[in-house]
């Protein structure tokens, strides 16, 4: 079966890489399990399922993945986005509060991780964002950080 | 000859509070059975378990990269996840893998290369693994075909590179927890 992980790297399942994921059932599982984890959680601490999806293609955008893009476009397309949570998906900046908070930190992890200090999770509690919803935010970030670099690892292996 | 780096183990704190283990929920307590690399509950664990489910899905994940058996040797999964832990500026993560690279390779020849900058004192496979952790931990990411290509002329298969891609992939992830949500210090 064709996984989120095959999308984002756009395999197919008659290819020789589809079947070579598969030697690693534990990655290929664990990798779904994980997105489903942040994106569709049981418990979402607060941080509603449209808004991480919203993020997600943010950061999609700040990794420059098209592919990826695309996939949380199709996504996004399903959902009922206020108008913050689509300028939000679009990488706008000016935002009502806690977002504007939330995409500064998340653009800053994303891109300059090496510069994160104590005082961006300050600015995450003043915010008013409590310790799950920090840690589920970090979880979310690191995720989608972790999916594009997988995706963009097997594409580059398919066209060499 | 240069002198050897030898590196000592890190502490790591968090920035916020850790779930304390007598007000933790069942599920809390139950996600942290799974530990990374079956160590004991520490902090960074108690941080992460906030959030139960996450925690519990990454930490089964990253175990299986960084431990199944066969495929990529596990030296070469610590040399990814040092080379990420460099660029996404995670020292804790960086000390860690870098002292189980000397461990497994019973050498600190690589780890002092790195440590002193000096790539291109690396063997032709650690040079090709270390430079496609650097470029693909960019954000966005910088590798190309010409790093597969070196990755397969120095005997690399698909099902190496696969795991390969994972180990640096997976540090992409923990380098944004463990130096966004703590710090390390020394001792």
């Amino acid at each position: 079966m064709i996984d989120a992980m095959d999308k984002a790297a756009g395999l197919s399942p008659d290819e020789a890489l589809f079947a070579a994921r598969r030697f690693r059932p534990e990655f290929v599982r664990g990798a779904e399990e994980c997105r489903l984890s942040v994106l569709q959680p049981a418990n979402d601490q607060g941080l509603a399922p449209n808004l991480r999806v919203a993020l997600a293609r943010r950061m999609a955008a700040l990794n420059a993945d098209p592919i990826l893009m695309a996939e949380y476009d199709v996504q996004l397309a399903q959902l009922d986005l206020t108008e913050q949570l689509l300028a939000l998906a679009q990488g706008e900046t000016d935002l009502i509060e806690p977002l504007a908070t939330i995409v500064r930190h998340v653009d800053l992890i994303t891109l300059t991780p090496k510069s994160a200090e104590a005082s961006h999770i300050a600015l995450l509690e003043k915010a008013g964002l409590n310790n799950p919803q920090i840690v589920a935010l970090s979880e979310l970030i690191a995720f989608v950080n972790f999916q594009t670099r997988v995706a963009s690892g097997l594409r580059l292996m398919r066209s060499t | 000859m240069i002198s050897s780096v030898r590196l000592k183990p890190l502490n790591w704190h968090p920035y916020i509070a850790p779930v304390e283990l007598s007000e933790a929920t069942p599920e809390q307590l139950e996600a942290m059975k799974v530990t990374p690399s079956a160590k004991k509950v520490s902090e960074y664990v108690r941080t992460l378990a906030h959030d139960p489910e996450s925690y519990l899905a990454r930490t089964v994940l990253f175990n299986a990269i960084m431990y199944v058996e066969g495929g990529l040797a596990r030296p070469d999964r610590e040399l990814g996840a040092l080379g990420a832990s460099l660029v996404n500026g995670c020292k804790f993560c960086a000390v860690v893998h870098a002292r189980r690279h000397a461990e497994l390779t019973k050498s600190d020849e690589v780890v002092t290369a790195l440590y002193l900058d000096k790539p291109e004192a690396l063997g032709p496979r650690d040079a090709a693994i270390y430079s496609f952790a650097r470029r693909l931990s960019a954000a966005p990411s910088e590798a190309t075909t010409d790093d597969i290509a070196a990755l397969r002329s120095v005997g690399m298969d698909d099902c190496e590179i696969i795991d390969l891609i994972h180990a640096i992939s997976i540090f992409g992830w923990a380098n944004r927890l463990m130096h966004v949500l703590g710090h390390a210090e020394s001792g």
